[in-house]
């Protein structure tokens, strides 16, 4: 089975690619419009050139090569929601090509071209007899990110987008909502001849188009039939997949040069810019420089990049196994709160380092990392861990057999944890009771 | 100027130039009077572009070469007629009735800017907005006996103009006055970044050099009627007189500008004429019943004009997948030969002077006669200028035994206007114009 993905990703420009008006949601319909995207006779269009910067990081994050000079086309075609019946898009000489895309740190996937085009209006029907058209999305910039065939099942495909969309959101600082943002066309081909659905929306939709498309085809060919080139959509609702038309009827978009936007020189551009290193690289990075797990560098990565960062100078401080360990313990169960004080991680390293040195008991590491990342007084804490402390050990003194239970096994702390939040109404944490447990624990042994 | 506004319906009754003409007075006396092409956008004025599918289409903007007319005190009096799109040479084309020549009634004052001519030599003191993609300003100028410029392409900001070959139009002036056409042709020019293709301009420059020497290509003296050879000829007798120096030269490339003009134009404007559907803007009226497809086709073979539908066929094959490399691609090629020939010539001479038309203005009862093909040939000598997007002036140099205006053409290199006017004013001293009679 050979999957290939067209991604359009929405740019986060705050104005539309050829004209002022904003990208945000609008109140009303045709509220963010102006003669330009609503393609007015005598209007034109004018760069954006921050969606340009935008899909050259997006080709460097995919590893691409990137034209000195790209340009942009026209792709003729009648709909009521192209307000010009012309789409600018990029024909010949995209933004970037012939890329490679590593997927989960061992899958190269090839990427073919990614280049740059407006996005259309938007058409709603009202019941049977009419549409109403809505032209607010009318120039909003897209990527368009083509695979080549490379992905094997649709789980791979929806796992690959996944990874991908993570990827993008950080390259570009896409905002939170932004897999709304992003579309997906699915070309797959169980034998010879490949299908293609188009405009799926969502990851779980990906993976049920791909998954009803296998099926498919496997009953097509197994009863001896043939696939045939066409297009299809995905019904959200009933879970399946629809021709729209036969490849014999596919458009001829007829597409020659935009000649309003002329040529653009991006290559100086492109070396100048330089983009941040996308999660899955850095995850690939952290596990292969530091020697830790992948599962852990991965989690690491998706709680924040700041804990990354934090993670290596926990680890020039000490060394990775003792960063590794309280990264994934301590480190990761403050870090909300420590994101929001905005401190720097030298503080958190420099504590660990004092520990490793010998300076301090990892109880005590632990009480000077939660005042520092929570910002509150360590003598507050001690105070309140004494309290803690006394009932979690009158606890274990009560219940010698759960001292070796928990030793067997750490999961056995949640009986001491139950026992705590009843006792005390929930007035610590489950954190500060194991941080409590552990440290009678070690003082029993 | 009060009365030239008073007397402007009875000579519109006459001539057909305009296809709006503005009403109203205004309370300043305005420092003069001009009009524009009616592809030129216009707050104040229906703007329809010579064609029934864009009725009732009422800009919210200025297109920006009006614009910084009326900021230099000028007032815009109509707008002028034209073929649908600019589609012909003849201004046969437009959908609101014919222009007239000034010198003969039963014959043409050209196109596609037949109205912005013909009002130019019409209206004392007058200057009109033109628009040229292959020739649309110099061949009425020609016709109707007055100058017209068409600057280098990206001189002129296409804010607001109604696109026929995007890269290729051009906005110029029309005016029986030369010396206008040095006052009004740093008015309209300069960057725009509403039109990122006008940013790359140098400076115009006016007290740049004369015109001291011409190249006359042979290959343009071929197919030309007896009456405008004779008085080119003529011509070139002043042109010595005047110090001017003429030499003979081959520009044998000069016969491939016709069809990659053809094949960029159409291609160009069938993309452009796609937006025309019946929604937005200009006429809308169509059955809403039908599904959108019907619905557009139905519109589209209701308001367009025939030569609007035959440029949006040939536009549509020459682009079509599987013959875009033999048509589109090669016509792109062909244009930057054509561009290096001029470079070329323009190493040794200043300009290349033509006659402007093959022949003087035709009776509509020839026009009528002539098949699609044969009125295309009849640009053949304005095309090439246009094609490389070099600046390129028409003036009067004669007339034929009918007393029907001949015109020649000086083209230049790429941002090289201020020779033209130069010599457009000095041609103004050496050669006696003639005007019309406008019996009102």
């Amino acid at each position: 089975m050979r999957i290939g993905l067209e991604i359009h990703v929405q740019l986060p420009t705050a104005s539309k690619m050829f004209c002022s008006c904003p990208t945000t949601d609008a109140d009303a319909p045709n509220t963010h419009v102006c003669p330009t995207c609503l393609g007015m006779p005598g209007s034109r269009p004018v760069m954006n050139r921050k969606a340009l910067e935008y899909g050259i990081m997006l080709a460097k994050m995919l590893n691409c090569e990137i034209a000195e000079t790209t340009w942009f086309s026209r792709k003729t075609y009648f709909y009521p929601d192209m307000s010009r019946s012309v789409q600018i898009t990029q024909y010949d000489n995209p933004v970037g090509s012939r890329g490679t895309y590593m997927f989960q740190g061992k899958k190269p996937v090839r990427i073919t071209r990614i280049h740059l085009e407006e996005d259309p209006g938007k058409t709603k029907r009202v019941g049977d007899q009419s549409s109403l058209v809505d032209y607010n999305r009318s120039g909003i910039p897209l990527a368009e990110i083509v695979t080549e065939p490379d992905l094997s099942t649709p789980t791979e495909a929806r796992e690959f987008l996944k990874q991908l969309i993570a990827d993008i959101r950080h390259t570009i600082d896409l905002p939170g909502d932004g897999e709304r943002s992003i579309r997906c066309d699915c070309n797959i081909s169980v034998g010879t001849e490949r299908c293609e659905v188009k405009n799926v929306t969502g990851l779980r939709n990906v993976e049920r188009a791909l998954t009803f498309e296998a099926v498919r085809q496997t009953k097509v060919l197994r009863a001896g039939g043939k696939i045939e080139r066409e297009t299809r959509r995905f019904d959200e609702e009933r879970g399946v997949t629809i021709s729209v038309r036969k490849k014999e009827f596919e458009a001829d978009y007829g597409y020659i040069d935009e000649p309003d936007l002329g040529i653009f020189h991006i290559g100086e551009l492109a070396r100048s810019v330089s983009i941040k290193e996308s999660p899955a690289e850095a995850a690939a990075r952290l596990s292969r420089e530091y020697g830790i797990e992948r599962k852990l560098a991965d989690q690491i990565i998706s709680t924040s990049t700041g804990l990354a960062a934090a993670f290596e100078h926990i680890a020039k401080a000490t060394d990775a196994q003792t960063a590794a360990s309280w990264t994934a313990g301590a480190v990761s169960a403050y870090w909300k709160t420590f994101e929001t004080l905005k401190k720097g991680p030298e503080g958190i390293a420099d504590i660990i380092r004092r520990f490793r040195g010998g300076e301090m008991t990892d109880v005590e590491a632990d009480i000077e990392l939660r005042a520092y990342m929570t910002g509150t007084d360590v003598r507050a804490i001690k105070d309140a861990g004494a309290d803690l402390s006394q009932i979690v050990n009158g606890y274990l003194d009560a219940h010698p057999e759960i001292v070796g239970e928990i030793r067997k096994n750490e999961k056995a702390v949640n009986r001491v944890i139950g026992h705590v939040m009843k006792e005390t109404g929930g007035k610590y944490s489950s954190a500060d009771i194991v941080a409590a447990a552990k440290s009678a624990l070690e003082a029993r042994l | 100027m009060k009365d030239v506004l008073a007397s402007l319906p009875a000579l519109n009754e006459r001539y057909s130039m305009f296809s709006c003409i503005a009403s109203g007075a205004d309370t300043e006396e305005p420092k003069f009077l001009f009009s524009a092409k009616d592809n030129l956008t216009s707050k104040d004025m229906e703007t329809k572009c010579g064609s029934r599918i864009l009725e009732g289409y009422r800009p919210a903007f200025d297109a920006a070469a009006v614009e910084k007319m009326r900021q230099y005190g000028g007032r815009l009096i109509g707008k002028n007629n034209m073929d649908g799109f600019g589609f012909g040479t003849f201004s046969t084309n437009s959908a609101f009735g014919v222009p007239k020549n000034p010198f003969d009634l039963e014959r043409s004052c050209g196109g596609s800017s037949g109205g912005s001519a013909c009002a130019a030599a019409v209206i004392e003191d007058h200057v009109s907005l033109g628009v040229s993609t292959g020739g649309s300003i110099c061949c009425p100028a020609s016709f109707c006996g007055v100058y017209g410029i068409a600057p280098t392409y990206g001189r002129v900001s296409r804010y607001g103009l109604i696109d026929y070959g995007n890269s290729l139009d051009k906005i110029g002036l029309l005016s029986s006055d030369p010396a206008a056409l040095a006052e009004f042709l740093p008015v309209i020019s300069g960057k725009d970044p509403r039109d990122p293709t006008s940013c790359a301009q140098p400076p115009l420059d006016l007290k740049g050099k004369r015109i001291g020497s011409v190249a006359v290509p042979e290959e343009a003296l071929k197919g030309i009627s007896k009456d405008v050879l004779s008085a080119f000829e003529s011509s070139l007798d002043i042109l010595r007189s005047m110090g001017v120096e003429v030499k003979r030269v081959s520009m044998p490339s000069l016969k491939y500008a016709m069809p990659a003009y053809y094949i960029l134009a159409t291609s160009e404007a069938s993309t452009n004429l796609a937006r025309y559907v019946g929604m937005r803007y200009g006429r809308q009226d169509g059955d809403l019943s039908l599904g959108f497809d019907d619905y557009f086709t139905s519109f589209r073979s209701e308001y367009f004009g025939d030569e609007a539908k035959r440029r949006i066929l040939l536009g549509t094959y020459t682009r079509m997948a599987g013959f875009r490399d033999r048509y589109y691609a090669k016509a792109l090629k062909v244009r930057l030969h054509v561009i290096s020939s001029y470079k070329k010539v323009f190493e040794d001479h200043d300009a290349v002077l033509t006659p402007t038309m093959p022949f003087a203005a035709p009776k509509f009862e020839d026009i009528s006669k002539m098949t699609p093909v044969e009125s295309y040939s009849a640009d053949f000598l304005t095309v090439p200028a246009n094609l490389a997007g070099i600046p390129h002036l028409s003036v009067p140099c004669g007339y034929d035994e009918d007393g029907m205006p001949i015109g020649m053409q000086l083209a230049a290199a790429h941002w090289a206007e201020g020779p033209l006017l130069t010599f457009a004013e000095e041609w103004g001293s050496a050669f006696d114009v003639r005007r019309p009679e406008v019996p009102l």
